[in-house]
């Protein structure tokens, strides 16, 4: 009898129970929504009629009949106006007005800019830079295209400067007041509070306008089309809360909030596309990562697995970072950014298998699943449940052995860690457990190898001593190959957090573990590439000319 | 995604380009009748408002500012780079005390010139005063173009009838400015 084999080294097929996991996966069929579909947040398409009707009332504006007739509607709301006057009202709204004169507007502007600088908020400065530019220049441009006179049916009694159409004042006031409110102050209970406040104001300003007889009611309403909805529509894209909150405490900002719609996203996209039952999700760890929002996922069983979301802010950070690395240190080794969420959360994934396939002690993968396509996913991995970050408590001589066994692995399969540091090494049992390979490369530069036994090295002297660390190295690897590592070795090749560490525990671990090693010249580790000598001298330029634009862009925009 | 950028970044510089000629705003010609509607609103007494006639080569017009009370613009020859000649539109003269009277400019009305330096440069102020209204030409030019360069800024500077204004006004808009 013929028996059928599966070839060397392949995995059977999962069995298929009712009620197992495999059993309960399945295909999204082709036009159901995704967990969690990206929907353009509330009213942004009232915002787009708001602009597209703008639009229109200028081509009308342009065209001579559709003018006068506007016109003569213009002034009957005028007159039915001019009919409410009275003195005191007269006095309050001339108050009200003075708000849209350039220097009130000029100094909350200020402001803003001031208060997203120092937060570091610098997304949301851009977008609001760009968004008050695009609305001064826009205003001022069409009010010259436009040169349509100030209205003639009532008389003026507040002062006026330049063409009517649409209302400069009006549409820098908007944009000035709704930009700080939607680029800093943070979502929730505050900002509806805020952006109340704003409209109000904003609504007050063009009333008093109105009332006072310096505009027609179509200046304003195009004012506040390229002045209010013009703008929310630009933040929207540029810089939406979901993807850049807002936040003033302390604490990294690339960590996604998980909201009821977005937690319940996720536990049906692991439902459905792992067959994990999940009942809660909670972030964990934020502060040792950067890169993705960490996640602790409970199992309806009570165990737990982990898993990583990674969305479009984590893709840009991730771009931003690797470009200021290639600036300041050389692009030290296959830093390019990846192209597309898609793209980080499969390597990931790949780095997991093929580390576990190669026998390291890496959490079992599980699997990636899509909370909205192309922009939020999820890699599902095992959780070590019980273990500590290594250096929680004095490392024991098997974890010693346990840890160095790790970079050997690392090197017998070809890879590179490259960000092993305290936080990435868990410890349970005696046994220890490498996460995060995140920036694992394959094939690496042999200098990167090296470093990553000196980075080991460092984070167990840490919760050691530098000797017993350097006696059980020298046990499996050649005195050489740690020289080598130390020779490698300077701040930038050494993570963040490490560094840290070592710098609070006071004990010169590198010179120590020099001292230990075979003494070998440093290792050149820079790259001089012609895109980083690009880069650079593009960047001197753009300084150079940040001092002499950042004036011109104060004058248009009219913060000057 | 990246053609939604694409697209708003080309609607955002059909505005920055308009921003270029916000810079250069230039002075309404005697045909832009709306555009003249609103300089009479800035001096509502004024019996004549003033406009751009023609440009002779080498001249044209920037820095237009029309507010309430007044209205001002330069007019700048690339024979007299860096010295514009700025025309102010007011309710009145002021004090025309020591000018020099020359043939008028508007019917009904008077000009005078005062000049502050002959030589080296030809400087001083031409003003044109009608009722309700006057029209200075502050300049200051190299001595030896000055007298081509004073006929060509008279021939620039045209004025339409408040009461011709209003009857265009009304037929264009429906409006009166008053």
């Amino acid at each position: 009898m013929e028996v059928s084999r599966l070839p060397t080294g392949a995995r059977p097929a999962p069995v298929v129970t009712a009620g197992s996991e495999v059993a309960r996966r399945r295909r999204r069929p082709s036009g159901e929504p995704p967990p969690l579909p990206r929907e353009a947040p509330g009213g942004t398409r009232w915002y787009a009629a708001a602009v597209a009707l703008t639009l229109a009332l200028e081509i009308a504006m342009a065209i001579p009949a559709p003018r006068r007739w506007l016109t003569a509607v213009d002034d009957v709301v005028l007159r039915a106006l001019a009919t409410v006057r009275t003195g005191w009202l007269t006095s309050v709204l001339r108050a009200v007005g003075h708000l849209a004169y350039a220097d009130p507007t000029r100094v909350l502007a200020w402001a803003t800019i001031a208060v997203l600088l120092l937060t570091r908020h610098f997304r949301q400065l851009l977008s609001y830079l760009a968004m008050l530019l695009l609305v001064a220049v826009s205003a001022a441009g069409l009010a010259l295209l436009l040169g349509r006179m100030r209205p003639t049916a009532v008389s003026m009694l507040a002062p006026w400067r330049g063409y009517a159409h649409p209302s400069v004042p009006v549409a820098v006031f908007a944009a000035v007041v709704g930009g700080a409110v939607y680029t800093a102050v943070p979502t929730g209970h505050r900002h509806r509070l805020a952006a109340g406040v704003a409209t109000t104001a904003i609504a007050a300003v063009a009333l008093a306008r109105l009332y006072l007889g310096i505009d027609h009611p179509t200046d304003v309403l195009a004012a506040l089309g390229i002045g209010g909805a013009l703008p929310i529509l630009g933040y929207r894209l540029l810089c939406p809360h979901e993807a850049f909150p807002v936040r003033y405490r302390r604490g990294r900002t690339a960590h996604l909030e998980l909201s009821a719609a977005r937690t319940a996203a996720i536990l049906e996209a692991l439902d459905r596309q792992l067959g994990i039952r999940a009942t809660a999700v909670a972030a964990c760890g934020l502060d040792a990562s950067a890169g993705s929002t960490p996640l602790r996922i409970r199992r309806a069983d009570g165990s737990a697995v982990f898993g990583k979301l990674y969305a479009l802010n984590h893709l840009r950070s991730d771009r931003s970072y690797k470009f200021a690395r290639m600036m300041l240190y050389g692009r030290l080794e296959d830093e390019k950014p990846f192209a597309t969420v898609r793209r980080l959360v499969e390597y990931e994934d790949h780095m997991l298998r093929l580390l576990r396939d190669a026998g390291l002690p890496v959490p079992a993968p599980l699997g990636i699943v899509e909370i909205t396509p192309e922009r939020e996913y999820v890699v599902v991995m095992d959780f070590v449940a019980g273990a500590k970050d290594l250096g929680a408590r004095p490392a024991t001589v098997p974890e010693i052995d346990a840890a160095l066994a790790i970079v050997q692995r690392l090197w017998h399969a070809g890879v590179a860690h490259r960000d092993i540091k305290p936080s990435n090494l868990l410890v349970r049992d005696d046994r220890v457990w490498l996460i995060d390979v995140a920036f694992a490369a394959l094939r690496p530069t042999p200098w990167r190898q090296a470093v990553d036994l000196a980075n080991m090295m460092l984070s167990l002297a840490l919760a050691s001593d530098a000797a017993l660390v350097y006696q059980r190295a020298v046990r499996i690897f050649a005195p050489d190959d740690v020289g080598e590592a130390f020779a490698a070795s300077r701040s930038v090749t050494i993570p963040t957090q490490l560094r840290a560490r070592l710098r609070a525990d006071g004990r010169d671990l590198l010179v120590r573990f020099r001292e230990l090693a075979p003494a070998r010249p440093p290792v050149p580790i820079q790259v001089w590439s012609v895109r980083r000598m690009a880069g650079s001298l593009a960047l001197l330029v753009a300084v150079a000319l940040a001092g002499s634009a950042l004036y011109g862009y104060a004058r248009v925009a009219g913060l000057l | 995604m990246r053609w939604v950028r694409l697209v708003l970044g080309v609607l955002a510089g059909i505005p920055l380009l308009a921003g270029c000629s916000a810079v250069a705003a230039t002075a309404p010609r005697c045909g832009d009748t709306e555009r003249l509607g609103l300089v009479a609103q800035t001096v509502p007494s004024a019996g004549y408002v003033p406009c751009v006639a023609g440009l002779a080569a080498g001249w044209r017009s920037s820095g237009f500012t029309a507010q309430n009370g007044s209205t001002r613009f330069d007019l700048v020859s690339d024979r007299a780079p860096g010295y514009p000649v700025t025309v102010a539109l007011r309710p009145s003269c002021g004090s025309t005390a020591g000018a020099t009277p020359i043939p008028p400019r508007t019917p009904g009305g008077r000009t005078y010139l005062t000049l502050a330096s002959i030589d080296p440069r030809y400087a001083g102020t031409m003003y044109d005063q009608f009722p309700g209204g006057c029209v200075s030409y502050r300049f200051d030019f190299a001595r030896g173009p000055h007298i081509a360069l004073m006929a060509q800024l008279a021939a620039a500077v045209g004025f339409v009838p408040r009461a011709q204004l209003r009857l265009r006004l009304r037929a264009l808009l429906g409006v009166d400015p008053g």
